[in-house]
C-alpha cells in the first residue's frame, strides 16, 4: 500500500481529482450532518415521499439502462437513439389507450362503458405489448439500417450514426405527431394521483397506484430479463457474443441474429418503461426520451456498463439520488439534472468501471 | 425472374413507406409547392394539380430507378419486370394512404388531433379536389406507370452504351483539360497567386456591400459557424476527440463578453476588444479544467461526459443559483457593439470583421494542423496507444486541443453575443453542439475547406430553402447516418499525407562491398 502511494505521480489530473473528491466529501458530509442534527427544513413524511419517487423513477431509468448495457455488451458502442426508442413506445401505449377508450363495450349496468374500463386488465396487456411491439420493431430496424452497415468501422462513426438516428427520430415524431404535449388516458381503476395513504410521522403519505404499478411491473421484467440472460439458450449466445464474437462465431452462434435479438429485447424494455412513464406522469411529448435517455445512460454506467445487475443497481440509486439529492444538498429542485450529470463525471472520473463492473480490458472502454 | 419480384418487391415497399411517411409529415404538399416554385407554375388560391403530378412522377421514377439498379446486370424484360412490380407495390401502398386519409377525413373523423398534419383543405389538394377512390387510382397509375419507365429508362442508359461512352468522353475532356502541365504550373506562379488573392480579397469586401442587410445576416451567421467549427475541428478532426458538449464553451464566451459589456446586470462596460480578449480567456480556461479530469477517457464515454457538461451549463445558465450573475432565464440585453472612429458598426462593417476573423481562424488552424502539435493530434487520432510509444504525452496534447478549441469557441460566442447584442440560456442548446458537429463531419474531418463548404451547406442552405424549415433536422439526422455508411470521410475529406518511400539505393555502390 505505502509502496503504491510512492509510486504514485502527481499528475495535474491526480490532484485535481483529489481536490475535487475532497471538496465532494467535505460538503456531502456536512449536508448530510445538518439534514440529521441540523435544523430539518423536511420532515420525515417529505423524505418518504422523495423516497418513493425516486424508487418509481429509478425503476424505469434501470429498464431503459438494461438496454444500454445490453446493447454496450455486444457491440461496445452507446446506443444514443434509444431514448428515442422509447419515446416511440410511449406514443404507441398512448395510441392504444386512446383506441381502446374511443371504443364502445356496453354493459347492462353502465351504457357508456368503453373496452378501456370494461376490461382494464386486457387492455393495459395489449397497450404494453403496442408499446413493447413498437420499440422492438424500432430497435431491430435501428440495427438493421443504421448501425449494422458500419461494423467494424472505427468506433466514432457508429456513435455518429446514433445521434443522427436519435435526431432523426425525434424529429420525425414531432413532425408526424406535433410539437404539443398529449396525455395519457388512464382506465378508471390506474387514475393518476389516487393511491394508499401511508401514515408517516403524522402525516399521510400517498402512494400512488400508478407508482406501485410502474415499480411492481419493471421489478418484474428485470426478473424476467434475468432468467432469460442466465437461464435460456439465448441468453448464453447472447454472453457468448458479449464475451468474443470471433469465438461465438466459431462456435456455430449467428452472430448478427443475436445482436438483433439483444436489439429487440432492449427495445421491449424500453417500450414498456416507456409506457410505464406516460401512464405514470401522464403528459408527454416527442422529448420524452431525450433526458431520461441520457439518464439511463449514466444509470448504465454508474452501475458498470456491460453488466446487467449494474444496470439495474445503477438506476435505482440514480432514481434516488435524483429525487433525495437536491433536498439533501439543499439545493434547488430544478438543479436535479445537473445532480445527475455532475454523477456521471464523478463516476467517470474516479471509477471509469462503475460500481460493479469488472475493470474492462482496452479493447472494449 | 425470381430476384426482379424480390428486388421489385423490397423497393416497392421501401418507396410505398417512404411515400406514407412523406404524406403524413406533410411534405407532399411542401414538396409539391417548391417544385410548383422553381417550374414557374404557382396560383393564388386554389393550388395547382400538375405540380402534384410532377412530384410523383419523380417519385415513380425513382422507385423504378432504385427497382432496376438493384437487379445489376438484367435483359430488358427483367427490368421492366422490376420496375413494374415496383410501381405496384408502391403504388397500392400510396392507394390505400390517400383512400384511407380521404375516406376518413371526409367523414370527419378526428384524424387532425392524432396527425396534425392531415389538414382537410390539404388532403382536398391531394385527392386533386376529387373523391378519395379516384383520387387513389390516379396514384397508383401514377407509381406504376412512372415506376416502369424509370426503369426502362436506367436499362435504356445502361444498355445502349452511348451514355456511359458520353460521359466518360466528357470526364476524359475535363481531365485532359486540368492535367494540362502549363494550366498547373501558372497556378505555382507566386504572381498570379498574389492576383488570384487579391481579386478575391476585392470580391469579399465589395460582396457585403452588394448582399443587404438580409444576407449580411446569413452569412455572418455561417461565418460565426465556421469558426465554431474550426474550433471543434481540432478538437474532433485533428485529435479525435469527441465532444458533444461543445456549445458550452461557446456559451461561456457569448456570456463572458455581454456580461463584462453590457449594462445590466453587473454594468462593467469593459472595453469591447479586451472583452473579446476576455471571453476567449475564460473558454480556455474553461477547456483546461473540463479536459484535466476527464480526456484520459475514451470515445463514447468523453461524448457523453461533454454532453453532460454542455447540459449543466446550460441549466446552471438559467437556475435561480446564477440568476444574480447570469440574469437567469431573461438573458443578457443591450451588449457591446463594436465602433470605429466613434460610430457604430453596421451590418456591413460586421461582415468584414467577420470575414477578417474567418481568415484569421482559417490561417491559424491551418498553421496548427502544419505544427508539430498538430502531426502529435493526427497520431492520437490514427492510435493512440502507438502515439503514446512515439514519445507523445497525449494526455496534455489532447487538453492543448481542447483550450485551442474552446478558444475559437470563445472567439464565436464574443461575436454571436455582440452581433445579436443579446444572449440567453436558449441559445445554447444541445443542438448547437450537434450543428457544429454536423458541419465537421458532414465537410470532412480535420480538412479546412470542408469546414467552410460545411457551414454553408448546413447554415445557408437552410435559409434559402425557407420551406424547409421545419424539415431541416430531420433531414440532418438522416444526413448524418448517410454520411456515416456512404461516405463517412466527409463532402470534401481531407487529403492524406503520404510519405515517399525514401528513394532506393543504387545496388552497384553496395555491391563490391559484398564481394570482398
Amino acid at each position: 500500500m505505502i509502496k503504491k502511494l510512492r509510486n504514485l505521480k502527481l499528475t495535474p489530473g491526480l490532484i485535481l481529482r483529489l481536490v475535487v473528491g475532497l471538496v465532494v466529501l467535505i460538503y456531502l458530509g456536512w449536508r448530510i450532518y445538518q439534514t440529521a442534527f441540523g435544523e430539518g427544513t423536511y420532515g420525515p413524511d417529505t423524505w418518504m415521499r422523495f423516497l418513493i419517487a425516486g424508487l418509481i423513477v429509478g425503476g424505469m431509468y434501470a429498464l431503459i439502462a438494461i438496454g444500454y448495457t445490453l446493447v454496450y455488451g455486444t457491440l461496445f458502442m452507446i446506443n444514443f437513439a434509444h431514448g428515442e426508442v422509447m419515446m416511440l413506445g410511449t406514443y404507441a401505449g398512448y395510441f392504444a389507450l386512446e383506441a381502446f377508450a374511443s371504443l364502445p363495450a356496453p354493459t347492462a349496468a353502465d351504457p357508456n362503458l368503453n373496452f378501456l374500463n370494461a376490461q382494464p386488465v386486457i387492455a393495459l396487456i395489449l397497450t404494453f405489448v403496442a408499446g413493447a411491439g413498437v420499440s422492438a420493431l424500432m430497435g431491430y430496424l435501428l440495427e438493421k439500417i443504421a448501425y449494422r452497415p458500419l461494423r467494424g468501422a472505427p468506433r466514432l462513426v457508429p456513435l455518429i450514426s446514433a445521434i443522427g438516428t436519435s435526431i432523426f427520430l425525434q424529429n420525425a415524431a414531432q413532425l408526424l405527431f406535433g410539437p404539443q404535449r398529449r396525455q395519457y388516458q388512464n382506465p378508471d381503476f390506474l387514475w393518476r394521483g389516487t393511491g394508499w395513504m401511508i401514515p408517516v410521522g403524522g402525516k399521510d403519505v400517498m402512494l400512488t397506484y400508478t407508482g406501485l404499478f410502474s415499480f411492481v411491473l419493471s421489478i418484474l421484467l428485470m426478473v424476467g430479463l434475468f432468467i432469460l440472460v442466465r437461464r435460456t439458450k439465448l441468453g448464453k449466445s447472447m454472453r457468448a457474443v458479449a464475451e468474443n464474437k470471433q469465438a461465438a462465431a466459431l462456435m456455430g452462434i449467428d452472430v448478427d441474429s443475436v445482436i438483433s435479438k439483444t436489439f429487440i429485447i432492449s427495445g421491449i424494455l424500453a417500450g414498456s418503461a416507456g409506457v410505464m412513464w406516460g401512464i405514470h406522469n401522464g403528459l408527454f411529448n416527442h422529448y420524452v426520451g431525450f433526458i431520461p435517455g441520457i439518464k439511463a445512460f449514466t444509470a448504465a454506467v454508474l452501475g458498470g456498463i456491460g453488466n446487467i445487475p449494474g444496470a439495474m443497481l445503477g438506476g435505482m440509486l440514480l432514481g434516488l439520488l435524483e429525487s433525495l439529492g437536491p433536498a439533501l444538498l439543499g439545493l434547488d429542485f430544478q438543479l436535479k439534472d445537473v445532480i445527475a450529470f455532475t454523477i456521471l463525471i464523478l463516476v467517470l472520473i474516479f471509477r471509469p468501471s462503475g460500481l460493479l463492473g469488472e475493470a474492462l480490458s482496452e479493447e472494449k472502454v | 425472374m425470381k430476384t426482379s419480384l424480390k428486388k421489385g418487391l423490397s423497393s416497392g415497399v421501401i418507396f410505398g413507406i417512404v411515400f406514407i411517411f412523406l404524406l403524413l409529415i406533410g411534405f407532399i404538399n411542401v414538396g409539391s409547392t417548391m417544385i410548383g416554385d422553381l417550374l414557374g407554375n404557382t396560383a393564388s388560391g386554389r393550388l395547382p394539380v400538375n405540380n402534384l403530378l410532377t412530384f410523383l412522377a419523380v417519385l415513380g421514377v425513382l422507385t423504378g430507378i432504385t427497382a432496376r439498379n438493384g437487379l445489376g446486370e438484367s435483359q430488358w424484360w427483367q427490368a421492366l419486370l422490376g420496375g413494374l412490380v415496383a410501381g405496384l407495390v408502391s403504388g397500392v401502398l400510396a392507394w390505400l394512404a390517400i383512400w384511407l386519409t380521404g375516406t376518413l377525413s371526409l367523414q370527419g373523423s378526428e384524424i387532425q388531433t392524432y396527425l396534425p398534419n392531415m389538414d382537410p383543405a390539404d388532403l382536398n389538394y391531394l385527392r386533386f379536389y376529387s373523391t378519395p377512390l379516384a383520387a387513389a387510382n390516379t396514384y397508383l397509375l401514377y407509381f406504376v406507370g412512372f415506376s416502369v419507365a424509370g426503369a426502362a429508362l436506367v436499362w435504356l442508359l445502361s444498355i445502349k452504351g452511348w451514355f456511359v461512352k458520353c460521359w466518360q468522353a466528357c470526364r476524359n475532356g475535363v481531365s485532359n483539360w486540368k492535367g494540362t502541365k502549363d494550366l498547373s504550373d501558372v497556378f505555382k506562379n507566386r504572381w498570379v497567386m498574389l492576383v488570384i488573392f487579391l481579386a478575391v480579397a476585392v470580391a469579399l469586401y465589395f460582396l457585403p456591400l452588394a448582399w443587404g442587410s438580409y444576407w449580411n445576416y446569413i452569412m455572418g451567421t455561417v461565418a460565426i459557424y465556421v469558426i465554431l467549427g474550426l474550433g471543434l475541428n481540432i478538437i474532433v478532426g485533428y485529435s479525435g476527440q469527441l465532444v458533444l458538449g461543445f456549445g458550452a464553451f461557446f456559451a461561456t464566451g457569448a456570456y463572458t463578453f455581454a456580461l463584462l459589456t453590457a449594462p445590466t446586470p453587473h454594468g462593467i462596460g469593459l472595453n469591447l476588444w479586451l472583452a473579446v480578449g476576455g471571453s476567449v480567456l475564460v473558454s480556455t480556461l474553461t477547456g483546461l479544467l473540463l479536459g484535466l479530469p476527464i480526456l484520459n477517457l475514451r470515445g463514447d464515454y468523453l461524448a457523453i461526459v461533454t454532453l453532460g457538461f454542455g447540459e449543466i451549463i446550460r441549466i446552471l445558465i438559467k437556475s435561480d443559483l446564477l440568476t444574480a450573475v447570469t440574469n437567469g432565464p431573461k438573458g443578457v440585453t443591450n451588449v457591446g457593439q463594436p465602433t470605429w472612429f466613434g460610430e457604430t458598426f453596421n451590418d456591413v462593417n460586421y461582415m468584414h470583421l467577420l470575414m477578417l476573423l474567418v481568415l484569421v481562424a482559417l490561417f491559424i488552424a491551418k498553421r496548427l494542423k502544419d505544427s508539430r502539435t498538430g502531426r502529435a493530434w493526427v497520431a492520437i487520432r490514427e492510435d493512440q496507444t502507438v502515439a503514446q510509444a512515439t514519445g507523445i504525452n497525449t494526455y496534455r496534447s489532447k487538453i492543448l486541443a481542447l483550450m485551442l478549441g474552446a478558444a475559437f469557441a470563445g472567439l464565436a460566442g464574443a461575436l454571436f453575443a455582440s452581433r445579436n447584442q443579446f444572449t440567453g440560456p436558449e441559445d445554447f442548446t444541445l443542438m448547437v453542439s450537434i450543428n457544429v458537429l454536423c458541419i465537421v463531419i458532414v465537410g470532412g474531418m480535420g480538412s479546412l475547406p470542408g469546414i467552410v463548404l460545411g457551414a454553408f451547406v448546413l447554415k445557408g442552405l437552410p435559409e434559402l430553402l425557407r420551406e424547409l424549415e421545419d424539415y431541416r433536422l430531420l433531414v440532418f439526422g438522416a444526413l448524418l447516418v448517410v454520411m456515416m455508411i456512404v461516405r463517412p470521410e466527409g463532402l470534401w475529406p481531407a487529403p492524406r499525407v503520404k510519405f515517399d518511400k525514401p528513394a532506393e539505393e543504387p545496388m552497384q555502390d553496395l555491391a563490391p562491398e559484398v564481394k570482398q
